[in-house]
């Protein structure tokens, strides 16, 4: 009985400290990549290689997302807010929810499926078969060559593909509001830059920036852990993809909590 | 004798519960050759690795010409690993980038040569390595011996003072083990030390001047190939007859 009782706390010490090692490492990979940041060399090539393929490659699937959320959205607060006769509240309320809330949210986890899952596979292919081990072994950082384009090419290029998605959601719903429910686009766009202020803009770049920085920093981390061939690689891409929505929508949350109580 | 340019004192290396180095000691001097020698998982290969600090001993002293470098961070450690370089069994080439740009990574990296010396050093590397005009293919264009010898050539540009190979020869046909163990015939002429960790022990006699045999965590034999050809040891015998040879 006592055995049983003390092989449970120590696993349940052994859990607890490998969290604490976890969350150590994780927070020690990004500092290592601020500080590769404002050293040199800098990679300024392979940031703009990394923004090409991560950001310019995101805009097809972020132009999709935003249309459908306009369109769904409008569609679904138009007929909601009819009921009540509140039918010219739906450029107010789409464009509002699109700027604080949808746009960065669903284009950062779009994205950690996309370019999350694609760093993480490539930097995971690259450990298992020595790269990783090999650009050490050639006097270079991993973390310099790797890391430090990868994070910022996303933390830059995220809230801009978020922006766009904003923008495109807008034209949606302008285009639903027409049809279904003729309310003419000059009113519509009064009403949204009416309603959406800067600091809303300002809340959907800066989620969009950290879930950028959450996105890169853990499929980096895991790609450089990766072991055990190609499973392990598979096994890391799912890794990061569920790890980094999920963070993605409790730090939502939270920022928007910040936002609404300093701002 | 000549100048010492890499001393290992009494190193001990785990994982986990797993032993793998229990006091392993040795020296390499300059313009040596040395064959590090044993069965599948008596640590050969994460010797190497210790050496350049990809692996972390958990006791003993690393020296490279008298100074200790197994304590040294990554960023201290770069200087050495410009000075001690390693060839990966695999090759490790990166598979997203050509011939040319494999070879010529640490040149980007650590020197300030124009493109063109750049171009020029890379095409004597692969001249040496009998792959001239192979500059635009990919790693994944090359044989597995193609991938070795530019992997070795990658090892080479920055003319290190030691050169760690590990298992160049493996999984080649006889054909491309000779054009590996020619070129290492040809880096030894010019002077370069090395360590040679393989299974290949005529590749190895023919190459070193010392031969090196770990068992089960520790050195048992460490003298010249002739008296390892001769020797008595039970141990040395069996991991000789094991390999099918019968010398």
């Amino acid at each position: 009985m006592i055995d049983l009782i003390v092989s449970k706390l120590h696993n349940r010490y052994e859990a607890t400290k490998n969290f604490f090692v976890f969350v150590g490492e994780i927070f020690g990979l990004l500092f290592e990549t601020i500080q590769c940041t404002f050293s040199r060399p800098f990679y300024f090539s392979r940031l703009m290689e990394q923004i090409n393929h991560n950001g310019y490659g995101s805009i097809s699937i972020t132009v999709v997302i935003g249309l459908t959320m306009g369109l769904v959205m409008t569609l679904n607060f138009g007929y909601g807010l009819a009921k009540f006769g509140g039918t010219l509240y739906v450029p107010a309320v789409v464009s509002l929810s699109l700027a604080r809330e949808m746009a960065p949210l669903f284009t950062s986890l779009l994205v950690a499926g996309r370019v999350g899952s694609g760093i993480a596979a490539e930097i995971g292919a690259m450990s298992v078969t020595q790269q990783i081990d090999a650009i050490r072994a050639l006097g270079t950082s991993p973390v310099r060559v790797l890391v430090v384009p990868r994070f910022w090419s996303l933390v830059i290029s995220l809230p801009l593909l978020s922006a766009l998605s904003f923008a495109v959601g807008v034209i949606g719903g302008m285009i639903v509001c027409k049809m279904e429910f003729d309310i003419v686009p000059g009113f519509y766009l009064y009403k949204v830059f009416a309603t959406v202020k800067f600091r809303d803009y300002m809340s959907g770049i800066i989620k969009s920036a950290v879930f950028g920085g959450i996105i890169t920093i853990f499929a980096c981390y895991k790609g450089l852990l990766t072991k055990e061939g190609t499973k392990g690689v598979g096994v890391t891409t799912t890794w990061v993809v569920v790890t980094a929505s999920i963070l993605i929508l409790v730090t939502d949350f939270f920022i928007s909590k910040i936002f609404l109580v300093i701002w | 004798m000549n100048e010492v340019l890499l001393e290992l004192k009494n190193i001990h290396k785990s994982f986990g519960q797993h032993l793998i180095h229990s006091g392993v000691s040795l020296t390499l001097h300059r313009g040596e050759s040395l064959g590090l020698l044993g069965g599948s998982g008596t640590g050969k290969s994460v010797l190497l690795r210790s050496i350049i600090g990809l692996e972390r001993i958990d006791e003993g002293e690393i020296l490279f010409k008298g100074e200790r470098i197994d304590q040294l961070t990554e960023n201290k450690l770069i200087p050495y690993r410009i000075k001690i370089s390693y060839s990966f069994q695999s090759g490790a080439l990166f598979d997203s980038i050509n011939v040319f740009e494999n070879i010529a990574y640490p040149l980007f990296e650590h020197t300030t040569f124009s493109y063109a010396q750049i171009k020029d050093k890379v095409a004597e590397m692969l001249k040496l390595i009998d792959l001239e005009g192979k500059e635009e293919l990919m790693p994944s264009d090359l044989s597995g011996g193609m991938q070795k010898r530019v992997g070795m050539a990658r090892a080479m540009i920055l003319n290190p003072e030691i050169v760690l190979y590990d298992e160049p020869t493996a999984g080649l046909d006889p054909a491309n083990t000779l054009n590996v163990v020619s070129l290492m015939q040809k880096l030894k002429k010019k002077g370069l030390a090395s360590i040679f960790v393989t299974h290949d022990i005529p590749s190895a006699i023919m190459l070193c001047d010392r031969i090196v045999v770990l068992h089960e965590g520790k050195i048992i034999f460490n003298d010249t190939p002739y008296k390892f050809q001769n020797s008595e040891d039970p141990n040395v015998r069996k991991f000789i007859s094991q390999q099918g040879l019968h010398i």
